[in-house]
């Protein structure tokens, strides 16, 4: 053997070895959105980061994507193009179309490589979280992080009003009684509101199917994607108790309010109670300089809520390799410790229940009270919103409760408008589904 | 010598043919890279949409040709809705920000220390980009703590919901709107301005001619070039500029501030129905195309040309 050709095997020793690591690490990306602030997104890179040192053989990249709209847009565009990142953290009410369309793999496989059947890997989650999760059965989707709506109150304006604030209002009369009371009229002009709630789309969705389910109601059918229940007795209640609140009783200002408006007017001390999110826990906690404690949304037939927040799925389309990295980090992602310590940076639940017993997250409970009541409140929640055009159908119940809001349309007739819209935008897969039996 | 004459013609006619091929062969050689690029991205695309607006898909995946996306189109409210909101904001809009540009650029044609400084005051929400812009007047527009609110509220005024009442939104946008684009349009016509003879407005002045008559004589009939450019592009901008719809309203209250682009968007992206939104696309293009045209052409009609 020559100097040469023992130089070259030499080279090729040497970079083979030092190729190894690099070849065997698994490139995998998480495509994930930011929905409230901007320092998620640093939180979420320094998390990515740790996961990547603990797994020598997987190199996750974090893709910021914007919004949970946005990152819907962006995840079909990657599945399109072939390229589909191996977890996403999507909005839980989206997960529902990509089964659908079939662009969507379920967990199961993995789930029973570990030796466990879906229901003993489910276990480990909220049982509110299950809807949203399970779909026919497999487990399509793992919850990241997840919300309720809840009642917010400010304690110095209730004790103005000579209202109890250890006995916050629990029913939807107790909730038009205290709001009375909470309201404050200069003339023609109120400086101080009852109630607000944020009623811009999205929003809006969330907080009048809180209100249908309050009212024992079941806003759409969580057994076939095809069908929404907006025009019935239980809607109409809730809707009834939003034009009240607005013409009847004057507690609620009246058209659309966004998030920001309802904020503002509850740090400025003008504001008796209003229902936000349990996401927002950390923002109100830091901004409010007035005592504030939270409840349950008021009830008129029974203690419901849906539950929000995103879940983790993953594309069709990728290699062994590549399911297997994926699913090792939707499991870290979602194990107790980090579960934990994600929803006390950011107000979300922890979706998995062991998160709730560190010692840890039990000091955190008894130092915020507020997290305690949110938890609570997950015992009566159920699943969000998932059908066919599941934007474009809820959008058409938002329209029409904006409407209402307005002083456009009464209640009666704003349902039989938007059943009548979201029976349309539905049209096409029902008559390819439930009015078809040949294909 | 008629033959060599003709030959000679023949000859001059041929070599100034093969001229003209060459520097269309040379022509063509410098715009391929830009012919590529359009065809690719541009023309490609149109064909795509067009072809995509009359393929008829139902759930599955089956499909067939024929104008059922322009039917369902034209019989779809909300499309109606979107349009009939497109034109009053486009009138709404272009006309007052026009009148507000002309009357500024007039005012303030003479350059002193003054106009220079309210001509800056004028340009400064042109360079605020739309999006940063809609996130200021976010705040603004808060209904009572916002600063519109608050300072009509110290005049006496009452709580106005901006952009969340539904018989309002519309024209706080196109409030913003105005506000933002005025001082753009307000640059072509003091450059305009710059291109009218001072000799005209000396001699209307000898002969006694009042500042409104020198305006309705002179101003006005010499800026018509202008004027038709500056209809056109701000037509155009009002059409295609919706940052504001989606940031701030999101096309609502109850869609009454919805608009072409935004629903385009809404039935491709959240929809998902791409046939509608390509038959929308379609309608949408050919009115932009239509009404270009027209306003080119009427503005133009009588347009004096000097020289």
């Amino acid at each position: 053997m020559n100097a040469l050709m023992r130089s070259a095997a030499a080279v090729a020793v040497a970079s083979g070895l030092s190729l190894t690591p690099a070849q065997a690490a698994t490139e995998i990306q998480l495509f994930f959105p930011v929905p409230v602030q901007g320092k998620l997104a640093n939180e979420m890179e320094n998390l990515v980061a740790r996961f990547n040192s603990e797994h020598p053989d997987i190199k996750v990249t974090p893709v910021y994507t914007g919004s949970y709209d946005e990152t819907n847009l962006k995840t079909r565009a990657a599945i399109k193009a072939g390229q589909p990142p191996a977890a996403v953290i999507m909005s839980a009410s989206f997960i529902l179309e990509y089964v659908i369309n079939g662009e969507v793999e379920p967990y199961d496989e993995l789930i029973a490589a570990e030796g466990k059947t879906p229901a003993e890997f489910m276990d480990d989650f909220w049982p509110a979280l299950h809807g949203n999760a399970l779909i026919d059965g497999k487990v399509y989707g793992v919850p990241f992080h997840n919300s309720t709506p809840l009642l917010y109150y400010n304690v110095r304006l209730f004790e103005e009003a000579g209202l109890d604030p250890d006995n916050p209002p629990a029913t939807w009369a107790e909730w038009i009684d205290a709001a009375q009371k909470l309201t404050r009229r200069n003339g023609d002009k109120v400086e101080q509101w009852g109630v607000m709630m944020p009623t811009t789309y999205d929003y809006l969705g969330w907080i009048t199917s809180a209100l249908n389910m309050s009212n024992g109601g079941q806003y759409y059918n969580q057994n076939y994607a095809g069908e929404v229940y907006y025009d019935t007795p239980t809607m109409l209640g809730a809707l009834n108790l939003l034009h009240d609140m607005v013409f009847e009783y004057k507690v609620m200002p009246e058209g659309v309010n966004d998030a920001n408006s309802v904020t503002s007017a509850f740090f400025a001390g003008q504001l008796g109670t209003m229902i936000l999110s349990t996401g927002s826990l950390s923002f109100v906690r830091e901004n409010m300089k007035e005592p504030y404690r939270v409840a349950f949304v008021p009830r008129n037939v029974r203690n419901a809520v849906p539950i929000g927040g995103a879940s983790l799925m993953m594309p069709k389309g990728l290699s062994e390799e590549q399911k297997k990295a994926g699913f090792e980090l939707v499991k870290w992602l979602t194990s107790p410790e980090i579960s934990g310590h994600w929803s006390r940076f950011t107000g979300y639940f922890a979706p998995n229940r062991h998160a709730y017993d560190s010692d840890e997250m039990k000091a955190f409970l008894v130092e915020h009270p507020d997290a305690k009541v949110a938890l609570d409140q997950l015992a009566h929640a159920g699943s969000w919103f998932a059908t066919y055009n599941t934007v474009g159908v809820r959008k058409a119940l938002e329209d029409e409760v904006q409407a209402v809001l307005s002083g456009k349309k009464d209640p009666a007739q704003a349902l039989k408008d938007a059943q009548a819209a979201a029976d349309a935008l539905m049209r096409p897969y029902v008559e390819a589904t439930a009015l078809s039996y040949l294909n | 010598m008629t033959d060599t004459t003709l030959s000679g013609v023949h000859l001059a006619d041929s070599a100034r043919k093969s001229r003209i091929h060459e520097t269309f062969g040379v022509a063509l050689l410098l715009l391929a890279p830009s012919l590529v690029f359009l065809a690719l991205f541009t023309y490609w695309p149109v064909v795509q949409v067009a072809w995509q607006s009359l393929t008829v898909e139902s759930f599955g995946g089956a499909t067939r040709t024929g104008l059922d996306n322009f039917q369902r189109l034209f019989a779809d409210a909300r499309f109606a809705r979107a349009a009939q909101n497109n034109i009053v904001f486009a009138v709404g809009t272009v006309v007052p920000s026009i009148v507000l540009a002309l009357a500024f650029a007039v005012g303030l044609q003479e350059t002193t220390r003054l106009t220079s400084g309210l001509r800056t005051v004028f340009i400064l929400p042109v360079m605020i980009p739309l999006v940063a812009a809609s996130a200021l007047f976010s705040f603004i527009f808060q209904p009572r703590f916002g600063l519109l609110d608050y300072y009509l509220g110290s005049l006496g005024f009452g709580t106005t919901n901006w952009i969340g009442n539904p018989d309002l939104a519309l024209w706080s946008l196109m409030g913003l709107t105005v506000w933002k684009n005025a001082g753009y349009y307000m640059l072509f016509f003091l450059a305009g301005l710059q291109a009218i003879p001072d000799e005209l407005y000396e001699s209307a002045r000898v002969e006694g001619a009042k500042a409104v008559q020198r305006f309705r004589r002179i101003t006005l009939p010499l800026l018509r070039p202008t004027l038709a450019f500056v209809v056109v592009i701000a037509l155009l901008q009002v059409l295609t500029n919706v940052d504001h719809i989606i940031l701030l309203t999101g096309g609502g209250p109850s869609d009454s501030t919805n608009v072409l682009l935004y629903y385009i968007y809404q039935q491709a992206h959240e929809n998902y129905d791409i046939g509608l939104a390509a038959a929308a696309t379609v309608v949408t293009v050919a009115a932009l195309l239509v009404i270009s045209a027209v306003s080119l052409r009427t503005l133009e009609h009588g347009i004096h040309y000097e020289g």
